[in-house]
């Protein structure tokens, strides 16, 4: 029996693992109080890649002479890429190397990843898929409170609020034991919004459902903040004494009166005010209220400033800090908290330090036993590391870790055209993903039962992922492989491969950080069911019990007040047109997992395939017909799937789920200016029958006429 | 950017501010803004709200002095214009000053027109103390100053009001004071309300509903005097029509037309029609160093004597003006206008000029819901609309306008009509009850209980969902066998 946590996302839900004989069986962990012994069935299955026929059991190389991928030794392997390497560095410098990461790795895996970058390669060239998914709520949350912890407060204080709005979070579907807490709160007399698109299977258990045209969610919240100051609901006395900036803000929507609103966002100002009374309280009563926002308002080209028009709502209603209320980001990937803060990412060293702060700088280099002056600077963001990948000045080699770039990359078709210009690809799996095929190097790694480390979850607690079996035979763990790669391409220090060592000094390494790991160890982490960071190291021989809830008192920055930012609503980069004349969104379906490449393989996990969900409205508009192909075009691809005839739909907007290849071949790369984010929520699109797909007729939506 | 040099914009309205506000992300560094109101520019839009207190007056203003200031942008308000001289480039204020300027923009919005009622002005000019008029944050001011008077000692539902002109501005008035409790009336002298924008039939459905809320209707009639009657708790106003009625009333607020205030163009030698004739450049067609945006231009693509008188066009013209004037290249084409009554109560949004839109009309009325909708369709778009007392799919509509979205044949019409219930009353066995699980109606009534339910299929155990509908069908499950003691 094992006490570890599911292998899929940010909820990090507590499991047992029982071994009976050759099996291994998920069973509840009740006492985690993230979810109760509760899970989705992506948990219950999630030992179905288990002695899977396409485990990757053994590396493989690309033969010359057939183009094919053969089957090789470690130390082959490993020799070739190192050459290989060392070569190109000499070649064209440290920066012809990139690393990709991902934010499925344990804490342990990405800080050395990142000191695999730093240290052993001397490249800035790294960031990891985690940029394209929590980046602007990261960028957002620094520069208004300071700090980026996604949740400020355990999941559990939800069901304490009064009223919980998500903006662009189908947690229900995502998370689904969640959801638990929502049900919790409107037991207790709560109010849940929902604010999406789509009134996904969240909005159906929400008392007020907004359905905004997707990229709109800034507008409503200016909106929302126009409201809440024209009824006299700003909570006065807490901006004077907790922001700075909060005037020019209200000034700047002013602008932003409800009938605006509702026409650039599609939402009745009857709605909007109604949200705005529920945020504003009655009866001189003011509620306790928590806006969360997720991937739908986050991943666009103006996300990050969608989250600081949401955070300046929350701040002019004095929610931060205040107990049971405030904003949080829901996090997406299963390590995308943790993996954020350890120096996998383009800008960052470990424990949120600032890569080009030479503070910081100087601390990390001391942990790792190196000239400070030694650490590059801050290297290219995700997406325009892929776009520059075989360019002059661009990487000639790619190592991915725990990233299936190939299908989860916006303009995929593009990103596979880098790919395919590189002079290596490595890439590091347990099966033979849509990248992995790509490579000209693949090592088989552990899956989660098999290997151990910390996992961060959305609430900023640090879990123990235990290991329960031995991995297969021939699979390897990242950190050797790290550690040995490292060695081979002659580190100037050692790197530990043992998850508990890694740990101690990825601790010491945060030390100080705004994300202090230092007082954090395995044994506490078993005791406590987690730690919240920040939890600096024992002063005086007492130990810091971690952090659960922030901003009590004061923000982490230089004045302790939280900042407030004025925002424009922008609007997407590519607004619908007579060729391309509705709004493409993507997202997830429950029962599979990012780009699909484990759940996809799950056989108890039905995998229906890639399908456009289109309202009935302009099923008839277009001739679509409920499971009948339907073509949908963008400015960068096409993609031809069943349709799904669904009332729950905006009629101006179709849906593709992106855990198949091909959704991301229509999505646009435009990126957000602060945080690289690109455009995942938002294009322009046309959508035809597959018979008609060729032919312009009236009946073809694209038809311009 | 190319610089602009001096840019003197005579007027702070809501097109003088949003040029200004575009100009500085522009680049450009020498603006002057002259306004003749004492406050900071301000949201004019939004008065009736103050009035009807659902907006605080202080929410109005729309930029802080710090913010012209710290943009380089020289305010002056409570400045009067006197003249603008072409041939000195030069603008003249009553206090003497002239104020150079490589460009001039003319954006002093309307004025109210006064209608023809004898009593209205007294002897000195000023209007009579009865009578306000609504269009400056003064008017809202001194309007709710009388108001607050009221409910202090206690009269305010006593009190009688009426409103003068039954457009957009006099029907928002007339909700805000019915809000506030003052027993009102309104007069329109058309022969229905809103006919600016709408046809009779959706007038007369506006009128009823007015008049469902409490406030009294008289349309087809002119006020021609104001008098005064004595009474009981002393004078009140007797407000009398051209139908021989007389209403009496304590106030009377004018709401009635507005019409470009073009005096300096013309006295500068401008053409002007209604507006200042403009190119598509917001040009006067006379000099290229004169400008003019918002409600006093007329540019083209407006219908012949016709300006716009809202919000949208004039930040679109400014818009493209500051684009235009930082060297850019841009075209104005006019822009889709949505007016949109802004009252508790009273649903009314028209789109595009539906009375003059040239298409097919697809139309919805319902007397018994006091709804009436109507799409006018042009070669499948949506070209104009007028929707009052239902406002579902408001949202959608809008988007279809604004972006000239392409229909098919039935889509107006469906977009018309309620949204059908979708869940079938009963779960057929293959209906997914747990998403979490997977899990089908038909596995759950196979079980015998919730704990049966949990180990056998798992349902309920994610997000806990499902639990009530579980329930529920193990409620309903058909029982094969008779439980004993049952008759048979």
């Amino acid at each position: 029996m094992t006490q570890t946590h599911c292998p899929y996302c940010s909820l990090q839900c507590g499991m047992t693992l029982a071994r009976s004989g050759r099996t291994l069986q998920v069973q509840p962990w009740p006492e985690f109080p993230v979810n109760e012994g509760a899970l989705c069935r992506k948990g219950w299955t999630a030992t179905g890649l288990r002695g899977h026929r396409e485990r990757l059991t053994t590396p493989l190389v690309r033969d010359r002479a057939t183009g094919e991928l053969r089957a090789a030794g470690w130390d082959e392997a490993l020799d070739l890429v190192a050459q290989r390497l060392i070569a190109l560095r000499e070649q064209h410098g440290p920066d012809a190397v990139g690393v990709f990461g991902g934010g499925g790795l344990t804490n342990e895996k990405a800080y050395s990843l990142g000191k695999l970058a730093r240290v052993a390669l001397g490249t800035s060239q790294i960031d990891y898929n985690g940029r394209w998914c929590m980046s602007s709520a990261a960028s957002a949350g620094n520069r208004a409170f300071g700090v980026d912890r996604g949740l400020p407060f355990p999941l559990a204080d939800i069901e304490q609020t009064d009223v919980v709005v998500l903006v662009g979070s189908n947690l229900a579907e995502t998370m689904p034991p969640a959801a638990r807490h929502l049900d919790r709160l409107r037991e207790r007399g709560g109010t849940v919004v929902v604010v999406d698109p789509r009134r996904t299977p969240t909005a159906e258990r929400a008392d007020l459902f907004l359905q905004p045209v997707p990229g709109t969610d800034l507008a409503l919240a200016l909106g929302l903040l126009h409201l809440v100051d024209a009824i006299g609901a700003v909570d006065e006395e807490y901006v004077a004494a907790r922001t700075n900036g909060f005037e020019q803000v209200r000034r700047s929507v002013a602008a932003w009166w409800p009938e605006r609103v509702e026409r650039v966002t599609g939402v009745a100002t009857d709605e909007l005010r109604a949200l705005a009374r529920l945020l504003a309280g009655s009866d001189g009563r003011r509620p306790r209220a928590m806006v969360l926002t997720a991937r739908g308002a986050e991943q666009h080209s103006q996300g990050s400033d969608t989250v600081l028009a949401w955070i300046n709502l929350a701040l002019a209603l004095g929610l931060p800090g205040r107990p049971f209320a405030g904003y949080g980001c829901l996090t997406g990937q299963g390590n995308g908290q943790g993996g954020r803060e350890h120096g996998q990412k383009a800008d960052q060293l470990p424990g949120y330090r600032m890569i080009d702060d030479p503070a910081a700088r100087d601390h990390v280099a001391a942990v790792w036993g190196v000239p400070a002056a030694s650490l590059p600077g801050p290297g290219r963001s995700a997406y325009e590391m892929l776009d520059a990948l075989g360019t002059d000045g661009g990487p000639r080699a790619l190592l991915v870790f725990a990233s299936n770039i190939a299908v989860s990359a916006p303009n995929a078709t593009h990103v596979a055209d880098r790919l395919a210009a590189l002079d290596l690809l490595v890439v590091a799996d347990l099966v033979m993903s849509e990248t992995a095929a790509l490579a000209d190097v693949v090592l088989p790694v552990t899956q989660w039962a098999e290997e151990t480390g910390t996992m961060t979850n959305l609430e900023g607690r640090v879990i123990l992922r235990e290991r329960a079996v031995a991995p297969p035979e021939g699979v390897r763990d990242e950190l050797e492989v790290i550690a040995d790669l490292a060695a081979r391409v002659g580190s100037p220090v050692p790197f530990s491969a043992d998850p508990a060592e890694v740990f101690a000094e990825l601790g010491r390494a945060s030390a100080g950080g705004p994300a202090d790991y230092a007082g954090i160890d395995y044994e506490r982490i078993r005791a406590e069911h987690g730690v919240f960071w920040p939890c600096p190291a024992p002063l005086d021989g007492r130990s810091h019990p971690g952090t659960p809830r922030l901003f009590a008192d004061t923000f982490p920055t230089p004045d302790g007040r939280a900042r407030c930012h004025v925002v424009e609503h922008r609007g997407a980069a590519e607004q619908p047109c007579p060729e391309f004349p509705v709004h493409l969104t993507t997202g997830r379906v429950l029962a599979q997992y990012q780009s699909g490449a484990q759940t996809r393989r799950v056989r108890d996990l039905p995998d229906e395939g890639v399908f456009v969900e289109l309202h009935p409205m302009l099923a008839t508009r277009v001739g679509a017909y409920d499971g009948e192909p339907l073509t949908v075009t963008t400015r960068r691809g096409t993609l031809t799937a069943p349709a799904r005839v669904v009332d729950w739909i905006r009629p101006d907007t179709v849906f593709v789920p992106f855990h198949w290849v091909g959704a991301n071949r229509l999505t646009n790369d435009a990126l957000d200016p602060a945080s690289r984010m690109p455009e995942f929520k938002v294009c322009a699109a046309s959508v035809a029958p597959l018979a008609a797909g060729r032919r312009r007729s009236p009946e073809t939506v694209g038809a311009a006429r | 950017m190319r610089s602009p040099g001096r840019v003197v914009v005579i007027g702070a309205g809501m097109a003088a501010v949003r040029l200004a506000e575009q100009l500085v992300s522009a680049g450009a560094r020498s603006i002057t803004v002259l306004g003749d109101e004492d406050h900071l520019p301000y949201n004019r839009i939004l008065l009736s709200a103050v009035l009807e207190g659902t907006h605080r007056a202080e929410t109005l203003t729309l930029r802080d002095a710090e913010w012209y200031a710290a943009h380089g942008v020289d305010l002056r308000l409570g400045v009067r214009v006197l003249d603008v001289d072409r041939a000195a480039r030069e603008v003249l204020l009553a206090d003497g000053d002239r104020v150079p300027y490589d460009r001039v923009v003319l954006a002093t919005g309307s004025i109210p027109t006064l209608p023809p009622i004898r009593g209205l002005v007294r002897m000195d000019g000023r209007l009579h103390e009865r009578v306000h008029a609504f269009r400056s944050l003064d008017d809202c001011r001194r309007l709710c100053a009388v108001l607050d008077r009221w409910d202090a000692l206690g009269v305010t539902t006593e009190r009688r009001a009426v409103v003068v002109g039954g457009g957009l501005l006099g029907l928002q008035v007339a909700r805000a004071l019915g809000v506030r409790g003052v027993r009102t009336e309104l007069v329109e002298g058309g022969e229905h309300l809103l006919r600016s924008q709408v046809g009779p039939q959706a007038g007369g459905v506006i009128a009823r509903e007015l008049r469902r809320l409490g406030t009294t209707v008289y349309t087809g009639a002119r006020a021609v005097r104001l008098g005064e009657t004595d009474g009981p708790e002393g004078g009140r106003g007797a407000l009398r029509l051209d139908n021989g009625y007389v209403l009496d009333t304590d106030l009377v607020v004018l709401t009635a037309g507005g019409r470009p205030s073009t005096a300096l163009a013309r006295r500068a030698g401008l053409t002007v029609r209604r507006g200042v004739v403009v190119d598509d450049r917001l040009r006067s067609v006379d000099d290229e160093r004169v400008h003019a945006i918002g409600d006093c231009a007329e540019p083209p693509g407006l219908a012949q004597g016709r300006t716009s008188g809202f919000v949208p066009p004039a930040w679109e013209q400014a818009g493209e003006l500051a684009v235009h004037l930082t060297g850019g290249e841009a075209g104005y084409t006019g822009t889709r206008s949505v007016a949109r009554l802004r009252a508790s109560d009273l649903d009314v949004a028209v789109l595009g000029d539906p009375e003059h839109a040239e298409g097919q009309v697809v139309e919805v009325t319902n007397p018994l819901a006091g709804s009436h909708r109507q799409l006018v369709v042009h070669e499948g778009r949506i070209v104009a609309a007028t929707l009052v007392g239902d406002l579902s799919r408001i949202g959608l509509i809008t988007q279809y306008y604004d972006r000239g979205s392409v229909l098919g044949p039935g889509e107006p019409g469906a977009l018309l009509m309620a949204d059908r219930p979708t869940r079938p009353a009963a779960l057929p066995d293959d209906a997914e009850v747990c998403a979490c699980a997977g899990v089908a109606a038909g596995a759950i009534r196979a079980c015998s209980s919730l704990e049966e339910v949990r180990d056998r299929t798992r349902a309920t155990t994610g997000c806990g969902g499902c639990a009530a509908s579980v329930r529920q069908l193990l409620a309903t499950r058909p029982s094969l066998v008779p439980a004993k003691g049952s008759p048979s």
